[in-house]
């Protein structure tokens, strides 16, 4: 029995040392490694690292994938992983936060939905030496909270990508056509389009997911009043797809990029209708989350140098459309 | 009271008067019962969203343009305003449905799909569209059952189904497929069979018809002349005997307007087209004048003229206004984009002081020739005399100063003909008897040749949507399409405007909508009654969920939900009120399309899109208002 607990003193000892000396200090953390190394190794053999993902996961089929990825780290890696979904209720995942704390966890990957509600527990639970990592959101708050990194995919850069994939096309003027007016994240997948994009670019809202038959008329509407346009890009899957279909009703030529994955999207990038969509491989996001903790906790190591550590942009195309198929069916894209 | 108002009701006074014995046979004339339509200020309101579009897009008026708009309606919007506004009449309203739409386009694909945990039936679509619609009847019945036996407003319980039937999309989606998203329809084994009942679709450029023209202007023309015939049918008072000589000039008159208008067709060049327009006018004089000489009891005393002080000025300020605003139009440079007062440029100050100076004067002269009915038939003559050169004027100006050729052709050909029927009308009303009894024969073909008259016009434009000419191919006009959803949309709203005119169950509708309790003492089923209404609305949501989902083979979770307000809007804005007892299917369809034509309007004329919204937002607190004083006007004219 006393030994049990001395080692889990000793456990404890090593967690706050490491993360409260975190990326900072080169010297502590050989000290550190020095005093407790072997010990540390003995406890991950044995499988007793045991690190909380608090995200506001609705259990969707997005967040489904993300909890695969840390799944199969905490197997690869032989640790063991709590996944406590908020359901996209800050006070619930501000709750599951100060518990895992209290419980002693060995690490922390949380989202951050609410910076406001959830920065402030986080920020705790580093001044505890626990190492904390964002993913999925929270770039612009994670040096905030001292967190290692963040895992995650910017928004900005996304566009930034699917402009570089327009200027490739040889498009000349896209329509960013929106699906919800005044959605933050959604003009920022523009502004970045509108980065890197070489041509012109218009973002419009152009109805809501709800009505698809709207969606597709507007988006119709909007190429016959304005025949330069030749590329347009869905910032979800859905208009994605009314846009494909707005387009071959108008028998226009147009190069068709969009965002995230349906079923419905994959078979029309498999068939060549759509170009590519942008994929942020959320599945790394929980797979690296863990991977990433696990390396702070027993080797002190630190990612990302202070930057984020982007998961996207993925490219779904023609090309490699029928094996992510094959893959989103298995439940890992 | 107003002039318009107090003018107005001197004919019903008069028209009561002669009557005597039953104050609700008492006689109105054709334009006061439609003045009295839920409907009218709806009817308008789309002729002015239609005509500001048609005015600032280059793409809106087009067949693409009006199918994107059209199609909105026929998907979703019309259907689902359609049945709101007959639960509405029936004072209920159902949130749940625009979740409810999803929800039966989700069951009908689940049903029919194979593969996925208990999700795959992998039944055929003809028993998924049985079982869809029992269970969408179902949902619609214990709507109304529960509204019924707990008491409590619809808006509750409803809302209460709303969550519920969102809660179920999303969870059952999960469950089953592991996707928010449900494909594809196209599984079922007798899909083919079921998809152009549902989704047929009508490309419009592979349907070439040279004649198409032909029908596009001869079909509406006929039906502005039966709708024009229709109205003196329903004005004027009938000859005991039919005068033979009045029945060859009218004849005459219609020779004379069929050869103008194949002159016109035949001709090109200014020449042709005025020497048409010549013919055409003393066609439709000879031939109304005719018409009405034949049918009706001409006028004996028409009296002299004779003006008081107030008409006399009201007369003058108008013509004034209209001059004025002629010359400001064509005096200031309307390609002048500098700033005069913020935030109006030079040509939009044109503009705004222009049409503002001219539809004033031109309101102005209408008044006072209305007012001047109950004075003689001469000073009515002199009056729309008056009021057909102002319209002249503003024509004259079209023509000599707009810059686009939309304008110069279309416009100017609509004020002219307007014209033209301003003073004919003028001049047949001086000179026939107006008929101030009631007449059920003269109203019965009235009517009957108004719905031909407006459906005539309907068929023209139809063509025009429809087909296309070599010449149009040939200038690569982009393709558009149409689908079989217009019909259902169509058959949908007709049954719902006879059932509400014409069967027991639409009395009971508008029983039940005004006073339950009341309705219910006379012996309206009411609780059955709302149930069903319950159950229309359903339905509707079943039909529309069984279109999205044969239009897109693949099914949101969140489908149409928050639509359920856009539905109420609609209704509201086609004259339904939200108290029930009041309103009408039709207007529901019409506020629908007041509803869809911005969202296609503002694209096409290349604005931001952020400014839908307001629209939206302007449309409904224009048209509440307005119905609100139509309805008010159309009460005092009840009593």
């Amino acid at each position: 029995m006393t030994k049990k607990f001395r080692w889990l003193a000793a456990l404890l000892a090593i967690v706050l040392f490491a993360a409260s000396c975190g990326d900072d200090s080169d010297d502590t953390t050989d000290d550190a490694g020095d005093d407790a190394g072997d010990e540390a190794v003995d406890q991950t053999q044995g499988g007793d690292l045991t690190f909380h993902i608090i995200t506001h996961s609705d259990d969707g089929p997005f967040w489904s994938v993300v909890k695969r990825g840390a799944e199969a780290a905490a197997a690869d890696l032989g640790v063991t992983v709590v996944w406590k979904p908020g359901v996209n209720d800050a006070n619930v995942m501000v709750q599951d936060i100060e518990a895992a704390v209290s419980e002693g966890t060995n690490g922390i990957g949380a989202s951050l939905p609410d910076p406001a509600a959830l920065v402030g527990p986080l920020q705790d639970a580093v001044a505890n030496g626990i190492p904390v990592i964002t993913l999925n959101s929270g770039s612009n708050d994670y040096q905030d909270i001292g967190a290692l990194t963040h895992v995650g995919q910017t928004e900005v850069v996304a566009g930034n990508g699917a402009g570089l994939r327009f200027n490739a096309a040889g498009a000349t003027k896209v329509l960013c056509a929106q699906q919800e007016q005044g959605n933050v994240g959604l003009t920022e997948r523009c502004d970045g389009l509108a980065e890197s994009f070489d041509g012109e670019v218009v973002t419009a809202f152009m109805g809501l997911d709800a009505d698809t038959a709207e969606q597709q008329n507007t988006i119709n509407a909007t190429l016959a009043a304005d025949p330069d346009i030749d590329g347009i890009l869905g910032v979800g899957p859905v208009i994605t797809m009314s846009a494909l279909r707005a387009a071959e009703d108008l028998g226009r030529d147009v190069t068709i990029g969009g965002f995230d994955m349906t079923p419905d999207l994959l078979a029309a990038i498999e068939a060549g209708d759509v170009a590519f969509t942008v994929d942020q491989q959320q599945y790394l996001q929980g797979y690296l989350t863990v991977l990433f903790l696990y390396l702070n906790v027993t080797n002190q190591n630190t990612v990302g140098g202070g930057l984020p550590v982007l998961t996207g942009p993925g490219f779904v195309t023609p090309d490699n459309a029928a094996a992510v198929v094959a893959l989103s069916e298995q439940g890992t894209r | 009271m107003t002039d318009a108002a107090a003018s107005l009701p001197a004919d019903g006074m008069a028209g009561s008067a002669a009557n005597g014995d039953d104050e609700r046979l008492a006689y109105r004339s054709i334009f006061q019962r439609l003045f009295i339509r839920p409907e009218v200020g709806a009817v308008i309101g789309a002729i002015g969203v239609w005509t500001f579009f048609w005015a600032v897009s280059g793409t809106f008026g087009t067949a693409g343009g009006s199918w994107g708009w059209i199609d909105i309606v026929a998907s979703s919007l019309g259907i689902m305003a359609v049945a709101v506004s007959v639960l509405m009449i029936g004072g209920e309203f159902d949130l749940s449905s625009g979740a409810m739409t999803g929800a039966t386009a989700m069951l009908t694909v689940f049903i029919v799909k194979e593969t996925g945990e208990l999700g795959g039936l992998g039944l055929p679509m003809s028993v998924s569209l049985l079982l869809g619609l029992a269970v969408a009847l179902g949902i619609g019945w214990l709507n109304g059952t529960m509204v019924e036996r707990t008491g409590q407003p619809s808006f509750i319980i409803t809302l209460a189904t709303f969550f519920s039937l969102k809660g179920l999309k999303l969870g059952l989606a999960n469950r089953f497929v592991g996707q928010i998203q449900v494909a594809s329809t196209e599984e079922a084994s007798d899909y083919d069979f079921w998809r152009p009942i549902f989704a047929g679709e009508w490309e419009r450029n592979t349907h070439q018809l040279e004649a198409r023209d032909f029908f596009y202007t001869s079909l509406p023309l006929l039906g502005f002349t039966i709708l024009v015939l229709a109205v003196a049918e329903l004005w004027f008072a009938r000859r005991s005997t039919p005068n033979t000589a009045g029945m060859i000039q009218f004849l005459v008159g219609l020779a004379f307007g069929v050869a103008g208008v194949g002159l016109m067709h035949g001709t090109d060049g200014t020449g042709g087209n005025v020497l048409s327009a010549a013919v055409i006018t003393v066609g439709v004089l000879i031939g109304l004048h005719g018409y009405c000489q034949w049918r009706f009891e001409p006028l004996v005393d028409r009296g002299t003229i004779q003006f008081d002080a107030t008409l006399r000025n009201r007369l003058a300020l108008g013509i004034v206004l209209v001059v004025i605003g002629g010359a400001v139009a064509m005096v200031i440079d309307s390609s002048s984009e500098a700033q005069f007062v913020f935030p109006f440029t030079v040509q939009g100050i044109r503009a705004i002081v222009s049409v503002g100076l001219m539809v004033t004067g031109l309101g102005l002269l209408a008044m006072v020739s209305q007012a001047a009915l109950s004075i003689n038939a001469a000073t009515k003559f002199v009056v729309t005399t008056a009021l057909a050169s102002g319209v002249l004027l503003v024509a004259a100006v079209v023509f000599l100063d707009s810059e686009s050729a939309k304008f110069r052709a279309s416009l100017f050909t609509i004020l002219l003909a307007g014209a033209l029927i301003v003073f004919a009308w003028g001049l047949v009303v001086s000179r026939f008897e107006e008929r101030r009894f009631v007449d059920r024969g003269a109203d019965r073909s009235g009517y009957i040749m108004m719905i031909v008259g407006v459906l005539s016009i309907l068929a023209g434009i139809a063509f025009r949507l429809l087909f296309v000419t070599e010449a149009e191919l040939l200038a690569d006009i982009p393709p558009t399409k149409t689908s079989v959803r217009v019909l259902w949309f169509l058959a949908f709203t007709s049954v719902m405007v006879w059932m509400l005119a014409r069967t027991k169950f639409g009395g009971w509708t508008f029983a039940v909508g005004g006073n339950k309790e009341a309705a219910r003492q006379v012996g309206v089923p009411a609780g059955r009654t709302k149930t069903q209404l319950f159950m229309i609305v359903s339905f509707a949501a079943w039909l529309v969920g069984v279109l999205v989902a044969f239009r897109i083979n693949s099914i949101q979770a969140n489908t149409g939900d928050g639509k359920e307000f856009e539905y109420i809007i609609a209704a509201v804005v086609g004259g339904c009120l939200l108290t029930g007892g009041y309103g009408s299917a039709a207007g529901g369809a019409i506020g629908a399309m007041i509803m869809a034509m911005p969202l296609i309007g503002i694209s096409a004329a290349r604005w931001n899109t952020d400014w839908r919204f307001l629209f939206l937002g302007v449309i409904l607190l224009v048209a509440v208002v307005s119905n609100r004083y139509l309805r008010l006007k159309a009460e005092a004219l009840r009593r």
